[in-house]
């Protein structure tokens, strides 16, 4: 399962020249995102802008950039605000990219800061009208006394100009910070969960939305617990799950009530005891849950480690893989600097066989359920020279260093990998760390 | 808070002992309470740095502030089941630290979780009394009083439904080096601490507001007519809670013949209502 070949390294708004510690912070990737045919990958920064980029088509005249990503379309999704309210700024930072299965020519996603949701349509014009019977070429109007004759205007061919407009505003309808959105299968409906509440929007309806969780409890002060990620099951439109910061997952049901507040199931794994510290809660807190495509499985990543649960088994789950467990001794200054606090996500390949998740030090791991064989590979530029093969790397925990590892305590903290994504389809993936884009594939002879 | 690197060598690590969490890590024989009180005190240092923040973040602030409850309990339930053991002091300090107890200062407070407040002023070369040094070591009383007085001043959440809860009067700004119990503060309960993430009612969220929840065991219907409320409209700062107030009331113009004797009726609601709009 050696995964190589770098197609592109990709900083937008900055010279690739640069090096990455005077990079602007609004370039910072804070979400990746393949669409449902995997021609498309969705960026968002901390600017609150989108990237996307597309796969260029497989051609004769072109044999070495098959499959190559390039950009497709860029622009501002989001603002800063200013709540005068609460003279607060909210931030534009993109939290999360969600694409709609696509039914017509142009392209819908969905794309959230922590107040507001955004449709956007992304739409392709490659031909122009001439001919136009009221105005000249050049845009001025005719003297209407002058025409003598109609015509009809022609479509002629122009260069692609991509186009994304905002067709949609979800707003004002979360108090708290929005993690994250989730497209249903119906198509019609889809889900926002902030640290307390979820709602559940139609598309077409943006001044309304159905609260379908509340956790917030009439006392603040008895706040023990948030909710961290949400996601709807890939075939049932009914179902959905969220996780908390204490390490449990809720399976709900919308057919039970209007409010799920009471779960179907609730999944827990009871804590090992010998590996009770002070931060064992802290390191339970769910930072990402996904189903698997087929919607059998779910996984969820903490803070140390991911986990295979299957869906219809609450007590604990089937597999459990330890991202960086030699981190397990380094908490205490992990809390200290407050990485302890970083959201990992995980995600799935398109046949749920493997899974992925980042770590530090650009790292990222790959896990193959059915081989049980894992791999680390770092996101880097010096070992990702375009169709470079991808070493793999190994951190050293014992005393004795081999040649190659790299030792826990060398490990770069500030550069760490959050959000990772997997084609649907293919073995390409796409690792954003920090302000950079690595798109890799599996090399085919 | 940015994320320090901790790109040490193997070979300086332990003598590079500023980082006092990098002991924790290092340093495993460290007595379980010297461990815990380190931990407490960047939990606390952390929640106060929380205040700091215009928008602190909501996750992050419920898991330290889990951390510190967990912490506070495992302590009254030590206290409770060891009594006066650790009152000699043989438990908690090393044996390296024992000689250099020039400037130990034993609190005699009769709390028994007051007996974990060793002030050190010791100036020993000793590593692990490095870190007692750089301790500000608390007392259980200090630490709900600085989680809830800290927190009380992060009224920045607002929400639908107003607090039920009035939020307690000032307890006095806490200053950064907490010191050992000598300030008279209640136990306040570490509960107290999201208290402050939400003032009352805003007009941005208008059409799912529920009144109903608050006001649901107040007959209203007296209201209805030109009852002079006046006095109901609150002294508070925001108008937003004025605008939220008058509606369900209903603050009327027209004039009924009724109106004063129903004003004397339920002045025990008239109570209750006064009670959660002025917060006493």
């Amino acid at each position: 399962m050696m995964i190589a070949t770098v197609f592109k390294t990709s900083t937008p708004g900055t010279n690739s020249l640069m090096s990455t510690s005077s990079f602007d912070q609004a370039d910072i990737i804070s979400t990746v995102e393949f669409n449902y045919s995997g021609d498309l990958l969705a960026t968002g920064d901390k600017g609150g802008r989108v990237v996307i980029f597309q796969r260029e088509q497989e051609s004769k005249n072109r044999p070495h950039h098959r499959g190559e990503y390039n950009v497709y379309s860029t622009f501002q999704s989001h603002e800063p605000e200013f709540d005068y309210l609460k003279s607060l700024e909210i931030e534009e930072k993109i939290n999360k990219i969600r694409w709609l299965p696509q039914q017509n020519a142009a392209h819908f996603l969905l794309s959230t800061n922590d107040k507001t949701i955004k449709l956007w349509k992304i739409s392709e014009r490659d031909k122009r009208a001439e001919g136009y019977n009221l105005k000249e070429e050049d845009g001025r109007f005719r003297d209407p006394v002058r025409i003598t004759t109609l015509r009809v205007p022609v479509l002629k061919p122009m260069d692609l100009m991509v186009e994304a407009s905002p067709r949609r505003i979800f707003a004002n309808a979360h108090t708290y910070h929005i993690n994250s959105i989730s497209v249903n299968s119906d198509y019609e409906t889809y889900l926002s969960a902030d640290d307390l509440r979820i709602n559940l929007w139609h598309l077409e309806i943006t001044d309304r939305s159905f609260n379908i969780v509340d956790i917030k409890p009439a006392n603040m002060e008895e706040l023990t617990e948030v909710i961290t990620a949400a996601e709807c099951h890939p075939h049932q439109c009914n179902v959905f799950a969220y996780s908390s910061s204490k390490g449990t997952i809720r399976l709900c049901d919308m057919r039970a009530g209007a409010l799920c507040d009471q779960h179907s199931k609730f999944f827990e794994e009871p804590e090992d005891p010998s590996n009770r510290s002070f931060f064992s809660e802290i390191i339970s807190s769910i930072s990402d849950v996904k189903f698997s495509h087929n919607g059998r499985y779910m996984m969820t990543r903490d803070y140390l480690s991911v986990k295979v649960w299957d869906v219809n088994m609450e007590t604990r789950p089937l597999e459990t893989y330890q991202v960086h467990e030699y981190l397990r001794s380094k908490l205490c200054s992990l809390y200290e600097n407050d990485c302890i606090f970083d959201k990992f996500e995980c995600c799935w390949n398109g046949s749920d066989s493997a899974i992925m998740t980042g770590s530090y030090n650009n790292f990222f791991r790959m896990f193959d359920r059915n081989t049980k064989r894992d791999i680390t590979l770092e996101a880097s530029r010096e070992s990702s020279k375009p169709r470079a093969i991808l070493k793999p790397r190994k951190v050293c925990t014992g005393g004795k260093r081999k040649k190659d590892e790299i030792s826990v305590d060398s490990l770069d903290f500030n550069k760490k990998i959050l959000h990772t994504a997997w084609h649907p389809k293919e073995n390409i993936i796409a690792v954003a760390a920090t302000n950079n884009l690595y798109i890799f594939q599996d090399k085919v002879n | 808070m940015l994320a320090k690197g901790l790109k040490r060598k193997l070979s300086d690590y332990e003598e590079n002992m500023a980082g006092v969490p990098g002991a924790f890590d290092s340093n495993p024989g460290l007595p379980y309470t010297l461990q815990r009180q380190l931990v407490l005190n960047m939990c606390l240092i952390k929640l106060q740095s929380c205040r700091m923040l215009v928008e602190p973040n909501l996750h992050r602030s419920v898991l330290i502030a889990n951390t510190v409850r967990q912490i506070q309990e495992e302590m009254r339930q030590e206290s409770s089941h060891e009594g006066s053991n650790i009152c000699n002091g043989t438990s908690p300090i090393p044996d390296t630290f024992a000689a250099s107890q020039a400037g130990i200062e034993l609190t005699g407070t009769p709390s028994s979780v007051q007996n974990n407040s060793l002030d050190l002023n010791s100036s020993s070369e000793f590593s692990e009394s490095q870190i007692e040094n750089s301790l500000v070591v608390v007392s259980d009383d200090d630490m709900s009083s600085a989680i809830s007085s800290i927190l009380k001043d992060l009224d920045f959440m607002e929400d639908i439904s107003p607090s039920p809860c009035p939020i307690s009067a000032g307890e006095g700004d806490i200053s950064t080096d907490i010191s050992l119990g000598d300030r008279p503060h209640e136990i306040k309960p570490a509960e107290t601490v999201f208290g402050s993430f939400e003032i009352t009612n805003s007009t941005s969220y208008l059409t799912d507001l529920a009144f109903d929840d608050i006001f649901e065991d107040i007959d209203t219907s007296m209201y209805d007519s030109d009852l002079c409320l006046l006095p109901l409209t609150p002294a508070r700062s925001a108008p937003a809670i004025v605008d939220e107030v008058s509606k369900p009331f209903q603050l009327c113009n027209s004039t009924s013949v009724n109106a004063i004797q129903i004003c004397r009726v339920d002045l025990s609601d008239l109570d209750h209502i006064m009670e959660i709009l002025v917060g006493s």
